[in-house]
């Protein structure tokens, strides 16, 4: 009897044993592991000190701002920060605190930590003040404490001060609308004081003329409160997060994150095909029907982030009257040039931002393709049918917002002289010649250009294409009322006033038209389809905190 | 014969010097600088201006050139444009990697050998007709075109070995040497190390497969013109055995020029590990430099065009002086 | 002292008679791999010729109603290889794929086979410092893989057509000259050639009639070999995207770099091209091997 029972618990052993084993070799299961392409390496660990999207992705899930997007919106919503109010016309910011975070090395979330935050970026000196090191601080606080370097604007910043553990009170010198939406991207993250005096983060040098972090913070122990912590970096290989058990919010589902570069498209497509990764970002539009028609995957939408527009260079020739202008708006078949070259992965853009950025005007002037109206508008101008206009395109290159710049061009192209245009093409190579040209304003009446956003504002839009000097240069104009109408939307702290500013320069930008936006275009990922609940967000990042794999 | 490689390595100076210069002009010559490549749309001229200070691309072309002789001589190579580490960091990473597949592809190749003797032991008959015709077949397959339909009959379709990389990215070990098969072997984990090899396999085969074509051919005229000399005759009518006959004068003869031809193919695995690497995404100096021209990444260019084209030139240095210690004809010359 | 040059040695020891050409030409008759050479380069430059008859549509016209299901359609009885991702007949581009092809791999030679001659010429010839010189120049240019050299080339004259023409065409040149500067010091210290001397025959006239028809026949080889080898070149320097910068181009190498994504879905895209490729060179290669054994004068008495 007992010999029995025994063969019986041994038995039954084994099998448990056996299913034990069987149920952890990976790959066929649910697992708890996701592995991710991207195109390339991180910069840095330190996102202070980056400015490449790669970068950000990883330290996304690392770190956290004091407020944030809502995932896969333009929104902005409390993170670390609970509660804020501006007061003295935008020049003093109150924060009140999320209570009980920690940061991933046990050191507390306070108030304290946020100004060491902020004194550290004011008080960057020597290398640290090269555009090369703090490209997004320079680019919002102006300069630093003491400028060392010319040509760096006076600083933004004027102090931070703790008032109890969560309360935290930051003095600006003047009145910026853009300090408050910038603290959502990435290299203002709130990062661990402690961690950051232990590792070395202010340890840098200029080497040939570019920033290197030599401490050993950037690299191997990159701290913050985010969903994630950091666990290894093979540099060029690989990045690996685990979750962090002690997050304050929702705890991640995945246990573990590896992030990969692939610098090939092809690759990495054919890298998730064959199941070596699960998802992988900066899916080229060619290959959206491929991943659609695979059984085993799917495409990741992002909600679009960037713009193409046609330039109207009114320095010189026709394009300073309004009416040749329009007939340039009215002769251009956009529908037809996205609905062919776009892959599926367009839309005619109607203004020069995309519709999921706030400041969207509800209502524009719109352009339906009209060869007749063209026509009319022509013989009613100083530039009769024909009109003679030279329209550069760029070759060798593929960019996001525009996949396919030469089959744009000669669409258009037909479409123009349908409409009463006689277009004489240049073209150039993107690189060196066409990008210079086209910001110089030397590449014709029209030409094919773009935009990716940097961070979720609509100063990065409009207010890079249309401030006073690339007004000038670009585009060949100087608007005194569109001028005035940046400026004032750029400096209101207000949120709904912004908001509204931005409404109505972009109707008087449409009306103006001072260009000719074509297209918006939403880069995708692909992933299994086992991989659900990861979301991509406008800026060119991905949260991994919601996403379970199988 | 001391003399003969002293004057070797005497000569190498001017290649070295000639070979310095000729990749600073080089890298001068190409179009565009890097912050076009960097900044893309935001290249505005102040950005342009900037990054050209930085790299002191706007001085003297001479003293341009002395600084990067006097830069160069201390062993460092300059910072990369994209990733802002020091060229010479990436290069220790990079280079293992491709000699990894180097020397994989070289084993691989070396199949070419008893290839080659079988073709030659039936010359004249079907099958010296076929291996002759599939080793030209061999020569004639552009080899990414190749490493394309491996990965498609092998990884996509049959799924049996990976697509890309070195090793699975689940699995961590550590790797001081960056060598992965050694790395892998120290852990003493035998899983991590035939997960090293299976991503190993394709890309050797590819990058392989045209010299192994090559040393199958010249094995087999080797073996050829052995098997008709004098003393292989006499070796027969004195009555050794073929297999004798064979080991001790057929292919001991005959792998003089067969040593040659392996050391020669270097050339040929270095540009071809340019395109296998693109391929497979193997991380070595292949996809390294085929991303610095896209992005005029300088730095890297430079150094790894130079570091590359020293290492090809002293294993050419290193061959000759094997061919000559084994032949002594070549050093009366 | 390279294997190169032995070789060259090698074969430059006869002297010339026409008793080696016709030798030469009737094994080459009797060698079926040849033969088989023959045909396939035969049909490519047929096809090449004579492109704008054979193909069936227009190599640049698209049509994109026909991708309305996502890409591609295959092989169909309108369009006898598919259609590309751009709606064009690949069948029509293959065949006029083969002109450029034709045109590069000739002109590439061409270049190397001319300026490397006349190195190589005037470097055995002229002997002495100007000797050490040239063939230092050429040393540093083969000290630089030949991929790579081609693609500095390229990357420094920006991407295109002619430019990668030149670029392959450079890289010939060191061979060609180390080919015929072997050949010519080969024949110089032979003893016909100081019989020749001492009887007072001046240099110009051994050059032109023993010399150089010596050195004919390793350069004929070495020349069929480069066409293959330039056209594989072509090709990857194509894939990696500096080739023709007109993607309508219908040149097989860059009509490769697109393809491969398509590899689940449409692989005959990249397969027929690439088997083009394989087919034209395997054919150069053929000829080119047949031609060194028929002209090896070890071979001569066991046809």
């Amino acid at each position: 009897m007992r010999g029995i029972a025994l063969k019986a618990i041994l038995a039954l052993a084994a099998c448990a044993v056996l299913v034990v084993t069987l149920g952890n070799s990976s790959g066929s299961k649910a697992s708890s592991t996701l592995i991710f392409a991207g195109a390339a390496d991180p910069t840095y660990l330190d996102p202070a000190l980056a400015s490449d999207g790669e970068t950000f992705r990883v330290t996304e899930q690392m770190y956290e701002g004091l407020v944030a997007l809502k995932p896969g919106t333009t929104k902005v919503i409390p993170k670390l920060a609970l509660k804020w109010k501006s007061a003295n016309r935008g020049k003093t910011w109150t924060f009140w605190l999320r209570h009980g975070v920690k940061f991933h090395d046990g050191t507390p979330f306070n108030a304290a930590a946020v100004c060491a935050n902020f004194n550290r970026w004011y008080n960057w000196s020597g290398a640290f003040q090269d555009p090369s090191a703090t490209f997004y601080y320079q680019a919002i606080y102006g300069g630093f404490k003491h400028n060392e370097v010319s040509g760096l604007q006076p600083p933004l910043y004027r102090s931070c001060a703790a008032k109890g553990q969560y309360k935290a009170i930051v003095k600006l010198r003047k009145a910026s609308g853009t300090f408050f939406p910038s603290l959502v991207i990435a290299p203002f993250s709130m990062q661990s004081p402690t961690a950051m005096r232990k590792y070395g983060a202010d340890q840098g040098e200029l080497r040939n003329g570019t920033f290197r972090a030599t401490g050993s913070y950037a690299f191997e122990h990159p701290t913050g409160t985010g969903p994630f912590k950091f666990k290894s970096w093979t540099i060029g290989q690989k990045v690996e997060i685990v979750r962090n058990d002690k997050y304050w919010g929702q705890k991640a589902k995945l246990s573990r994150v590896i992030i990969q570069p692939i610098s090939d498209s092809t690759a990495r497509l054919q890298a998730l095909q064959n199941h070596d990764v699960n998802a992988y970002d900066l899916a080229a539009p060619q290959d959206i029907p491929t991943l659609s028609g695979n059984s085993s995957l799917k495409v990741i939408k992002r909600p679009a982030f960037n713009v193409a527009y046609v330039t109207i260079h009114q320095g010189s020739g026709p394009m300073k009257e309004l009416k040749v202008r329009q007939a340039v708006a009215y002769g251009l078949n956009r529908k037809g040039v996205v609905n062919q070259f776009y892959y599926g992965t367009g839309k005619v853009a109607q203004e020069f931002m995309p519709p999921s950025l706030y400041g969207y005007a509800k209502k524009v002037q719109t352009y339906a393709y009209n060869p007749t109206k063209a026509k009319q508008l022509l013989n009613s101008s100083s530039c009769h049918v024909p009109c003679h206009i030279d329209f550069w395109y760029p070759t060798a290159v593929s960019r996001p917002y525009m996949p396919d710049p030469v089959r744009n061009f000669q669409g258009f192209q037909a479409s123009l002289e349908n409409s009463g245009f006689s277009v004489t093409p240049h073209s150039a190579p993107w690189r060196p010649t066409y990008v210079a040209k086209v910001n110089e304003g030397s590449a014709g009446d029209l030409n094919l250009i773009g935009w990716t956003g940097d961070y979720a504002d609509p100063d990065n839009f409009v207010g890079t294409f249309f401030n006073q000097t690339t007004a000038n240069a670009q585009f060949g104009f100087s608007n005194a009322s569109i001028n005035s109408l940046l400026l004032k939307a750029k400096n209101e702290a207000n949120f709904a006033k912004r908001v509204a500013l931005y409404q109505k320069l972009n109707q008087q930008l449409m009306k103006y038209l001072p260009g000719v936006p074509y297209a918006h275009a939403t880069p995708a990922l692909g992933a299994e389809k086992r991989v659900h609940n990861l979301i991509a967000t406008p800026v060119g990042g991905v949260w991994f905190q919601y996403a379970t794999v199988g | 014969m001391l003399k003969f490689i002293v004057r070797r390595l005497l000569l190498l100076v001017p290649i070295l010097i000639g070979l310095s210069f000729l990749v600073f002009i080089w890298i001068r010559a190409l179009p565009g600088g890097p912050a076009e490549a960097l900044l893309g749309e935001r290249a505005t001229p102040e950005a342009i201006a900037k990054i050209e200070r930085d790299y002191g691309l706007n001085k003297p072309i001479t003293v341009q050139y002395w600084d990067y002789v006097k830069t160069t001589a201390t062993g460092d190579l300059g910072t990369s444009v994209t990733t802002r580490r020091a060229v010479t960091d990436e290069l220790k990473q990079r280079f293992p990697a491709t000699i990894e597949l180097a020397i994989a592809a070289m084993l691989f190749s070396l199949l070419g050998i008893p290839l080659g003797f079988f073709a030659a032991k039936h010359y004249g008959k079907a099958i010296d007709s076929a291996s002759l015709f599939v080793s030209l077949l061999g020569v004639s397959v552009p080899i990414f075109f190749l490493a394309i339909l491996l990965k498609y009959v092998f990884a996509v379709q049959l799924g049996w070995l990976p697509t890309t990389g070195r090793v699975d990215a689940r699995i961590d070990f550590d790797h001081p040497t960056n060598f992965y098969l050694l790395d892998s072997l120290w852990t003493g984990d035998f899983s991590i190390f035939w997960d090293c090899v299976k991503h190993l396999i394709l890309p050797a085969i590819a990058l392989g497969s045209i010299p192994l074509a090559i040393i199958a051919r010249i094995t087999r005229a080797a073996v050829l013109d052995v098997q008709n000399e004098d003393y292989v005759r006499v070796a027969r009518a004195k009555g050794l055995s073929p297999r004798e006959v064979d080991s001790r004068h057929v292919l001991r003869n005959a792998l003089l020029p067969i040593i040659t031809i392996i050391g020669l193919q270097t050339g040929l695995l270095l540009s071809g590990a340019v395109l296998t690497e693109t391929v497979f995404a193997w991380p070595g100096i292949g996809t390294w430099l085929v991303d610095a021209i896209r992005s005029r990444n300088f730095p890297v260019l430079q150094g790894g065009i130079l570091f590359v084209s020293v290492i090809f030139v002293l294993v050419n240095l290193a061959v000759d002086v094997t061919y000559a210690v084994v032949n002594p004809k070549i050093r009366v010359s | 002292m390279s294997v190169a040059e032995l070789e060259a040695r090698e074969v430059g020891l006869e002297g010339p008679s026409s008793g080696l050409w016709s030798e030469a030409w009737r094994r080459l008759r009797h060698n079926p791999s040849a033969i088989v050479g023959f045909v396939m380069v035969g049909t490519f430059v047929f096809v090449a010729l004579f492109a704008p008859l054979i193909a069936t549509h227009d190599p640049l016209e698209q049509d994109l109603s026909l991708l309305n299901g996502g890409c591609c359609p295959g092989p169909s009885a309108e369009h006898w290889f598919g259609v590309d991702a751009l709606g064009r007949d690949l069948f029509s581009r293959v065949v006029y794929g083969a002109r450029y092809s034709l045109l590069i791999g000739v002109v590439s030679v061409a270049v190397g086979l001319s300026i490397g001659l006349l190195i190589g010429a005037i470097a055995g010839y002229a002997g002495g410092w100007v000797d050490s010189l040239l063939m230092r120049l050429m040393d540093i240019m083969l000290s630089i893989p030949g991929l790579l050299l081609a693609i500095g080339i390229v990357a420094a004259l920006g991407p295109g057509l002619v430019q990668i023409m030149i670029a392959v065409g450079v890289t010939q040149i060191p061979i060609f000259a180390r080919l015929l500067r072997g050949s010519i010091l080969a024949t110089k210290e032979t003893d016909y050639i100081l019989a020749a001397r001492s009887v007072g025959i001046r240099g110009r006239v051994i050059l032109s009639s023993h010399v150089i028809p010596n050195s004919i026949s390793p350069v004929i080889v070495q020349g069929t070999l480069a066409l293959a080898t330039a056209i594989i070149d072509v090709a990857g320097l194509g894939f990696l995207g500096l080739g023709p910068q007109d993607p309508s181009t219908p040149e097989w190498g860059t009509m490769l770099t697109d393809t491969t994504r398509y590899l689940q879905t449409a692989p005959f895209l990249a397969l027929i091209p690439g088997a083009a490729i394989v087919i034209s060179v395997l054919g150069f290669n053929l000829i080119g091997d047949g031609l060194r054994e028929a002209l090896d004068p070890r071979f001569r008495g066991r046809a």
